[in-house]
């Protein structure tokens, strides 16, 4: 991946001594594109029957909340330049499991704190080994995946674990002016995320480490630490999911976050976000995750079953990472 | 050069892990029987067929220094296309499903090469859209497969230990280990993968071969898929789809690197045999199942760590810190 980041460079290069207005005219073209493909979107959306009703809104609020956080920390990733991380539906899981075990022992708000710091070291563990040796992150994020799962089967035999009675404060699963909690805590999300991104240092490390990996180094960035934090945030993001389905379920299994990895590098790539690291952001997420779950939601609303979502969800993904080649000049 | 530096060398380390494996399982078994038996062989053979022909189509694209991570949406695509058209003729539910398994990877190589894209990013649309079709498909359900006999034809006992599944399988490894010993094409993959430009400049035809190593790899994966549910007499869109795992982990271990430039089809035969080994081996002894997801995953970290590239500079940092901190 070393060699592929230093390749990027050399073209960004020879993409910068070409002629600018042509570059200028391309950004513009992609910014028409896809400005163009939001107002299609918005008018599709805004005709189809029964969006509009409030069940349809509150629903679709929720279940985007959840893939969102997890897409949150998988942008911080992808961003650092290490592509992306199949171990994070698994942390989701276990980040539940861990919480409502905590809060059975402990309570309420200890539970809360045990079962965000657990998750966000387990992930910032990863980082620590792909920042420091610079182990592969896809083997890395495979392992853990494997290990996350053996572990869990070996301690919680039965599979779901429950929260008992009256741990869990009613408050929590209820709404803030109408808006679900977990849809404040999204957007919350995305917001921390994007502040860390574009207003500290470590964030503009972050994205220095991600476009190239060398010249961060040699600029005297402490890329380990750089990466290592960078999975931290990741793993902090994806356990809110974690711990908001828990609370959601008042239950906790390993079946919550399966398949989430794939939906949350798809909202990354749909946002915008480039996979090979360097350029991206947080807001871009939330509203390729946005984009997603309300097109999803537009196909059932239509009468087409479960499944087309799923189809849906791959058209988009593969449609904007080939016109994001395009719109780049790569 | 030393037994040992023989030993952990590129070519013979997949070979030494999957012996030592081998011996780590007899010595725990204890000589009860129950893991050196013909039982056992068979159950290794029947999980080598299962993953060492989408280990062998990953492990190319690794070895070009791309990653083809649509292979799971393909295997499960596969199955479900071969059980919805192979009720009546098994032959053309394979074959169509094979046709369309090449079909995607021509067409995702296509791309890759034309657009000059991450073949992750690409890959990663390619298996969701795949999965997207398995469900559409199947309706979201699991699959019956109807034509029993073909289920019982695969799974049949030859000389006690094979099967047609691990027989198709050995022979694609045969067959590609040949291509790589006699023909020019296994030393122009490595080459693509080590240097590409370099290659292009000593005249090795990088476009069509990445291209057709996409193709490969969708025949490969796809082919598993069908074997797979026709052997299993069912085709579910969702439950074939944790094949990422073993396949990554087959190929890392077979001695591919994801720097691209190195590994052997024998080497990834060793890789999938190891996991098929310890798999079955762990079975056999009575572990239960999560100590071979837990073994697995420590065998992963352990390469990824040891194969990491400042792993000796972080070594050596720490030791001079540590002589320091002594001397003061």
């Amino acid at each position: 991946m070393t060699e592929r980041l230093s390749g990027r460079a050399d073209s960004t290069i020879a993409a910068a001594a070409g002629p600018l207005r042509a570059r200028f005219q391309q950004a513009q073209l992609s910014f028409w594109a896809q400005s163009l493909g939001m107002v299609i979107l918005l008018v599709v959306v805004l005709a189809t029957p029964g969006f509009l009703a409030r069940p349809s809104i509150l629903s679709l609020l929720t279940t985007v909340s959840f893939i969102g956080c997890v897409a949150i920390g998988m942008t911080l990733i992808t961003i650092s330049g290490n592509i992306m991380s199949f171990a994070l539906g698994a942390t989701v899981g276990v980040t539940a499991m861990v919480f409502i075990l905590a809060c059975n022992l402990l309570g309420f708000g200890a539970g809360l704190l045990v079962g965000l710091l657990f998750g966000s070291l387990l992930t910032g563990l990863q980082g620590l080994l792909i920042g420091w040796v610079r182990a592969n992150p896809i083997i890395v994020s495979i392992a853990a995946l494997a290990l996350i799962y053996g572990v869990t089967q070996a301690f919680a035999e039965k599979g779901t674990i429950y929260a008992e009675l009256g741990t869990v404060p009613a408050a929590a699963k209820g709404k803030v002016a109408g808006i679900p909690i977990e849809f404040i805590v999204f957007v919350l999300a995305a917001l921390i995320a994007q502040f860390i991104l574009s207003a500290t240092r470590f964030g503009r490390n972050l994205l220095m480490v991600g476009s190239s990996f060398r010249a961060a180094e040699a600029v005297g960035v402490s890329t380990w630490r750089t990466v290592t934090g960078a999975y931290v945030w990741a793993g902090f993001f994806t356990s809110l999911a974690g711990v908001m389905l828990a609370i959601r379920y008042d239950s906790a299994n390993m079946d919550y976050g399966v398949a989430y990895d794939y939906d949350a590098i798809a909202a990354v790539l749909v946002g915008g976000t480039a996979i090979g690291g360097g350029h991206g952001s947080a807001l871009r997420t939330f509203v390729g995750a946005m984009v997603i779950a309300v097109v999803q939601v537009m196909l059932l609303l239509r009468g087409l079953r479960q499944e087309w979502q799923y189809l849906a969800a791959g058209l988009i993904v593969l449609t904007v990472i080939i016109l994001q080649a395009r719109g780049s000049g790569r | 050069m030393t037994l040992w530096q023989r030993l952990d060398g590129p070519h013979a380390r997949p070979f030494a892990v999957l012996l030592a494996c081998t011996l780590l399982l007899a010595a725990v078994d204890g000589g009860q029987g129950r893991f050196l038996s013909a039982a056992t062989a068979y159950s290794t053979l029947q999980i080598f067929a299962t993953i060492s022909l989408v280990t062998l189509g990953l492990g190319l694209t690794m070895m070009i220094r791309e990653f083809d991570l649509s292979v799971v949406g393909m295997y499960g695509m596969a199955g479900c296309i071969a059980v919805l058209m192979g009720t009546q003729h098994p032959w053309l539910g394979l074959w169509f499903a094979l046709a369309i398994g090449v079909a995607a990877g021509i067409v995702q190589g296509f791309i890759i090469v034309r657009l000059n894209l991450s073949s992750v990013g690409l890959t990663l649309g390619g298996l969701l859209v795949f999965v997207g079709i398995a469900f559409v498909l199947t309706e979201s359900r699991s699959l019956p497969y109807e034509n029993l006999g073909v289920a019982l034809v695969l799974n049949e006992r030859i000389e006690s230990i094979f099967s047609i599944r691990s027989i198709v399988a050995i022979c694609f490894f045969v067959g590609a280990a040949a291509i790589f010993a006699w023909t020019r094409l296994g030393r122009d993959i490595i080459a693509i993968g080590s240097d590409r430009r370099a290659a292009m400049t000593a005249g090795v035809k990088v476009d069509p071969l990445v291209i057709s190593i996409f193709a490969f790899s969708g025949l490969c994966a796809s082919l598993s898929g069908v074997l797979l549910s026709y052997s299993l007499a069912s085709a579910s869109p969702a439950g074939l789809s944790d094949v990422i795992a073993p396949a990554a982990a087959g190929a890392i271990l077979g001695g591919v690197s994801l720097a691209g430039g190195s590994g052997r089809p024998l080497g990834i035969a060793a890789g999938a045999l190891t996991l098929a080994v310890l798999r079955s081996g762990l079975n056999a002894v009575g572990a239960p199942p999560f100590v071979n997801d837990i073994t697995l995953g420590a065998v992963l970290l352990s390469v990824a760590v040891l194969d990491g590239p400042y792993l000796a500079r972080r070594l050596i940092a720490a030791r001079q810190w540590w002589r320091r901190a002594e001397g003061a």
